[in-house]
Parts: C-alpha cells; structure tokens; sequence
C-alpha cells in the first residue's frame, strides 16, 4: 500500500499547491528540463524521423512479443545468465530475495530503476535481512528521508540543499554547508566503500536486446557500471515490454532516449551487460539474474493501455504536463507520476486505482507532444474515464451530473429548454460575462475557476437565425 | 512460481486477443555487419580529422579534455603531467597489449606509482587485490574501441586485459585512442555492434561494453551540475597518431 494514500488525491493536490518550496523548485525544474530537450533536438534534424521510427520498433516488437522474449532468454542463458518469470510484485520480490537467500547476500547496492521501486524491493530486502542501498544520488537522499520519488528521472526533485544537508548531519553525522559539490563528495565517499562491500547488485534495465541477449543500462552517475560490475551476484529486474530487437535498434532509441530526458545528446554512461564475467575478465559479477515482470502490462497487450507499453520512462511527459508542474509527484500518490504514471498506476493497479488521477488531466496533448515514441496519453486518459465511470467506481456525485447531463444532450428539445432557463437561472451570479461564483455543490467548480456564462443567444439560435437569413 | 511456459502462455493468449495492427516496422539491420562495418571504416579514414574535430568538440562541450600527441611514446608524458598537475601519485593502467602502448614503466621511472592490470585470467584472490589497486588509484589509463563524434562518447570494451574498473574507479580517467576507431554517428555505432556480434565473438571479449560520454555528473540537488558523482570527475582522451599498436582489435 502506497502511504500517500491514506489521504485523498484533492488533498494531497492541495498541499501541494500550498507548498511554496515546491512550487518554486517544480517550476524550476520542469522549465529547464523543457528547454535542455528543445535544444536537444534543435540540433537533431532527423530527430522526428527517429521518434517515428522508435514508435514503429516498439509496435513491431510488441507484435511479436513472445518471439524477441524467447530470443532474449536464450542468448542470456547461452551466455550463463539466468531468467527468472514474476506475473505478479509479490512474485519479483520472491525471487530477488530467493537470489539473495542463496548467494547469502547481505547488502545490495542498487542503481536507479523504477520497476524495484514498483514492486517495493527495498522494504522486502530489509525484511530479510538484506541491507538495500539506492545509490542514484537522489534517491539515495530519498532513501535516508524515507521518501519516495518524485520524479522518474530526478526523485529527489523536491528537496532543497538545506534539506540535503540537514538530512546527512542528521543519518550520516556529517555536519556541512548545504553546497551541492561538498554534499556528492560525501555522498560519493559513503557509497564507494558500500559498492566495494556489496554482495548483490541490483538495476533495472532500459532495454534489453533480443539478438544478443543485451541488457542496457543508461546513467549519468555511474552507479549503473557500478552495480553491474563489483557485487558477485547482479540481478536485473526488467518490465517484459523493454525488450528489443538488435543493436540497430538499439541505436535508434539511444539517439533520443537522453535528449528527451535532460537534454543530453547521450547520458554519460550507456552499459550493455552481456551475461556474467567471462573467462578471463579481471572483473564482474560470478551471477546473472534477469527478472521478467509482468505486473498488470501482459493484460494490455490487448487491452486498451497497449500503446503505454512503448514507454521509455524518459519522464519528458512529467515536465510539459501543466497538472505535474503544478502538484509533483508525490501528489500523484503511486511510483510513477505525471500524465504516463496515471496510465502506469492503472496498468500496475487497475482502473479503480486512478478514479481521481484519470481527471488530473487537462487533456491538453502537451504530453504526447514531447513523448519521444508519440505515445497518446489523453486518448488513454479518455478511456479510462470512460472505464471509471462504466464501472461505477467514480464518485457519485460525479456520475449524478454526468448522467443527467449525457440524459438531457439526448433530448434536443429540453436541452434548448434548459439553456433558456439556465441564461434565467444565472443572472444573479454573471460579472462581465463570467460566472465567478455559485451556491451549493457547484460551488466545488467555481472555486478554482470560473464558468463562462451561457450566451445572450446560444450557438443553436443564431445558426436557425443565419439559416432564415440564407434562405431569403 | 511461475514457469517459463506459464509465462507465456499468457502472453501468447493476450497477442491473439490483440486488436487492430499499428504501422509497425523494425529498424533495418545491415546483412552482413563486418562486410559493412570494414566499408565504413574504410570510408572513415579520408575523413577522420573532421571527425577528430567534432569529437573534440563534442567531448569539451561534456566536460572532457582532448590531448593529441604524434606518436605512441609520448603518450606516458601526457599521463605524467595529468597526474602532476593534479598531484596524483597512483595510477593504474591496462597492460600494453591492450593499451598499445606501455605507460607503467616510464611513469614508474619518473616516480609515480603505476601497476600494470594483467592480460590473462587470474585466481579469485589476485582479483580482489587489484581491484584494491584500482580503488586506491587516482588515475585509470584505458584503451578506447570506438571514439563516436557526434556525441563525444569513448567505448570502452572489458575482457583480458581490460578491466572495467580501470575506467570506473579512480577519479581521473585517460583512454588512450588512434584514427581507425573513429566513427561518426550513434547510427554508426548501431553497426558497429551489429558487427561486433555477428558469429562467435572473440575468447577475449568480456561481458561490458561501456559507452563514456564526458565525466560522471548529476543534477539530482536542486539541478546543480555537479562532476564526479560515482565514476571519473575527470575524463581526458588522448589522441595517438602514429604508433599505437593494439592487440586483439575488437
């Protein structure tokens, strides 16, 4: 159970919004991380082109799907890796903490991956016994607040250097000045020595290549080559839509994967991890662990989120879409924020799971806009509206309104009918063309906004007048 | 547990539910990758100064340093100074088979501390001691596959002879790079790698290929690009036109 939960969506939005820090540092953030991926590609001309391209490779992936997993398994376990299947979260953590039982692991380091954060590896670790530390600087900052992300690719988004420093004086007893440089540098000193002392290392994976049993992992800080090459044991713990084809594919999404994400034409480390230590190599892991997960994203192989399935988890989306700018990502209240986590949340967690968060959408398009595989998030967003409210689980209130208003656009008559009551009806509440404020329930929409008043004429009355004229 | 059959069966059960096709198309991978990638090289090597250049530039604009030296035996008088300008003592190199050069004994004439990794398979025991030595090292001396100009970015192959914490652990790390392993593009690189898969790889290619763009860097505290998180703060390419002599080409 996700602790945010235990208050409601409008709540934690509230907070949120109330929270001038964040609102600071989420406007920030989001606008330079927008301009850094214009830029990006302004220097890309056949950046388009390659988007359109990696959209069509994740379509023909998923098309054959079962053929590039079989592949993947048995170019891994030619080379001596081993492929573990988990339908469910319970089941990935089974079998990581399975692997760690048997190679008698004590502490895992772990670089940045948000299918563990899904499935909460972190607190079953620890239940058994293994210490697990994130070592992505800012979850490893979330980690010692006991917090969660709240970006995909920037979790610790939401803290200020004060805070940092304050939270190592605190977990660390290292006293210092809030300067970022002086707080890596700590950082880096702690982690060194548990990267050196780790029995397990455990990622996720960007992608995994089918043809030669690839997995790849992209990180800035270089906890990604880190974790794939001290610890004995590496396990990988992978979504089973990442998989694709060959290198040449490979190539295609790294050319966008990084520019949509910071702005940067590649992120400074890309790991193509080929099986465990080979004879001869000085170094890396004895063990190669791949977990597939399923999770909630077989089910949408034909259902109607397929197309989240392409997801990169660039976070782009997060950045352009006016709803996370202005409440973050712990609003959202689940592992995966923004406009692509709602559809995630409901993939993961069913469509009950976002009966508020299928709303917090503008349904503006900005997010399939800056999605690097042009995935189209507000027809989702659509579908699963339409899915809450067929299954009754949307709040009645709003069904009750819905419903009357779907029963009165079937009836033409009654519907000229209610706008002329209604331009009646609005009369004490219109100033200058806008209704500002109403009684009642509805008073819950003019709070945050206002309402255009009805018109002096409506649409229907001036085009039966237009027509009269034409017909003179 | 869930079985590998189980596992897809339900897969295979939810693609034949699947509903209307989307536009769909892989991208198209070259024939014959080795036939393609010696075609490309061979294009490459009228054009590697441009390239040389570009990556340069792109290699500053990460935060990287390019050094160009004429021939292989001056490559250890670049190393020494890094190391002496920034007061390091302690350097660890790939041997020269895979180096292309011997860097350890001209340093250790000059009085640094350098330990040659070695080219063959070593016990357990020897393993961890150096990986000691590449821990305490301030500086990794590494080979480079490829060097792509687009992106500014050093491939780094592991194997016998090629540590991966070379490149990883010290703060500062020199790759040491000659004409032939320029390439232009990410696409390019696609081919490479296509190439370097294609039937039975080499016994001396281990299990990582590392792409290095620039420094380790993060922006995870309030965005502050900060270098040096986990690996290298410093990455310098050391550019070798004549003489360096590498064996076992990937």
């Amino acid at each position: 159970m996700e602790p945010e939960l235990a208050t409601p969506f409008r709540e934690r939005a509230g907070r949120a919004l109330d929270d001038r820090f964040l609102q600071e540092a989420l406007t920030v953030a989001t606008t330079k991380f927008i301009t850094l991926r214009r830029e990006a590609f302004a220097e890309l001309p056949e950046g388009d082109a390659l988007r359109d391209q990696a959209r069509a490779i994740k379509e023909a992936t998923l098309q054959r799907l079962d053929y590039w997993l079989e592949r993947l398994i048995e170019r891994i376990e030619s080379r001596g890796g081993h492929v573990h299947y988990a339908t469910s979260a319970d089941e990935a953590r089974r079998v990581v903490l399975d692997i760690a039982r048997r190679t008698g692991a004590r502490m895992a380091v772990k670089s940045k991956s948000m299918a563990t954060e899904e499935i909460h590896l972190n607190d079953a670790l620890q239940a058994a016994g293994v210490t697990p530390v994130e070592t992505d600087l800012g979850e490893y900052i979330i980690q010692l607040a006991h917090e969660r992300p709240s970006h995909i690719i920037a979790p610790a988004i939401h803290k200020t250097k004060g805070q940092v420093a304050e939270l190592f004086a605190r977990e660390l007893g290292r006293e210092t000045e809030p300067d970022p440089e002086v707080l890596t540098r700590i950082a880096r000193a702690e982690l060194r020595q548990k990267f050196l002392d780790a029995d397990l290392g455990i990622s996720g994976a960007n992608f995994a290549v089918a043809e030669t049993g690839t997995v790849v992992l992209v990180t800035n800080e270089g906890n990604g080559r880190m974790v794939t090459s001290l610890p004995r044991v590496h396990v990988a713990v992978m979504g089973v839509e990442k998989v694709i084809p060959s290198m040449t594919d490979l190539a295609v999404f790294l050319a966008i994967l990084a520019k949509s994400a910071t702005g940067q034409k590649l992120s400074v480390y890309t790991s193509l991890v080929n099986g465990p230590r080979r004879g001869g190599e000085p170094e890396g892991p004895e063990e190669l662990h791949l977990v597939l997960l399923d999770n909630g994203r077989v089910r949408q192989i034909a259902g109607p989120l397929r197309e989240a399935l392409n997801c990169l988890r660039c976070g782009a989306c997060l950045n352009v879409c006016p709803v996370y700018r202005q409440i973050g990502g712990h609003a959202y209240g689940y592992t995966y924020p923004g406009p692509i986590g709602i559809l995630l949340t409901a993939m993961l967690n069913g469509p009950a799971a976002v009966k508020d968060l299928a709303h917090a959408s503008s349904l503006c398009g900005a997010c399939m806009d800056a999605c690097p595989v042009r995935i189209d998030i507000p027809k989702m967003l659509i579908e699963l509206r339409r899915e809450v409210d067929q299954q009754g689980i949307a709040p009645w209130p709003e069904r009750a309104v819905f419903g009357a208003f779907a029963w009165l656009l079937q009836r033409p008559r009654l519907y000229r009918l209610s706008a002329r009551l209604g331009r009646l009806l609005q009369r004490p509440f219109v100033r200058g063309g806008r209704i500002r404020w109403l009684p009642g329930l509805f008073g819950e929409w003019t709070r945050t906004r206002d309402l255009p008043a009805v018109a002096r004429r409506t649409f229907h009355e001036r085009w039966a007048a237009l027509e009269r004229e034409a017909r003179r | 547990m869930t079985t590998k059959a189980e596992f897809f069966d339900r897969i295979r059960a939810e693609m034949a539910r699947t509903p209307g096709r989307a536009p769909s198309a892989l991208a198209a991978r070259p024939v014959r990758p080795r036939e393609g990638l010696d075609v490309l090289r061979r294009e490459l090597s009228e054009r590697w100064r441009e390239n040389l250049d570009r990556f340069q530039h792109e290699l500053e604009r990460v935060g990287g340093v390019l050094h160009r030296v004429a021939e292989a035996g001056e490559v250890p008088d670049v190393v020494a100074q890094i190391a002496a300008e920034r007061g390091m003592h302690r350097v660890v190199t790939w041997p020269r088979d895979t180096l292309g050069v011997d860097v350890a004994a001209p340093l250790v004439t000059r009085g640094f501390d350098a330990a040659v990794m070695p080219g063959t398979e070593v016990a357990a025991a020897e393993r961890a001691r150096l990986r000691g030595l590449a821990a305490a090292a301030d500086l990794g001396v590494t080979g480079a596959e490829v060097a792509i100009a687009e992106t500014g970015t050093l491939v780094v192959v592991s194997g016998a002879g090629r540590p991966r914490s070379t490149s990883l652990l010290p703060a500062c790390h020199v790759a040491v790079f000659e004409r032939d392993v320029l390439v232009e593009s990410l696409v390019q690189m696609g081919l490479v790698l296509e190439a370097w898969h294609e039937g039975a790889e080499p016994s001396w290619r281990g299990a990582a290929i590392n792409f290095i763009t620039g420094p380790s860097r993060t922006a995870d505290i309030e965005l502050t690009l900060t270098r040096g998180v986990h690996g290298p703060k410093e990455v310098h390419a050391v550019f070798v036109e004549r003489g360096l002599s590498v064996a076992r080409r990937a």
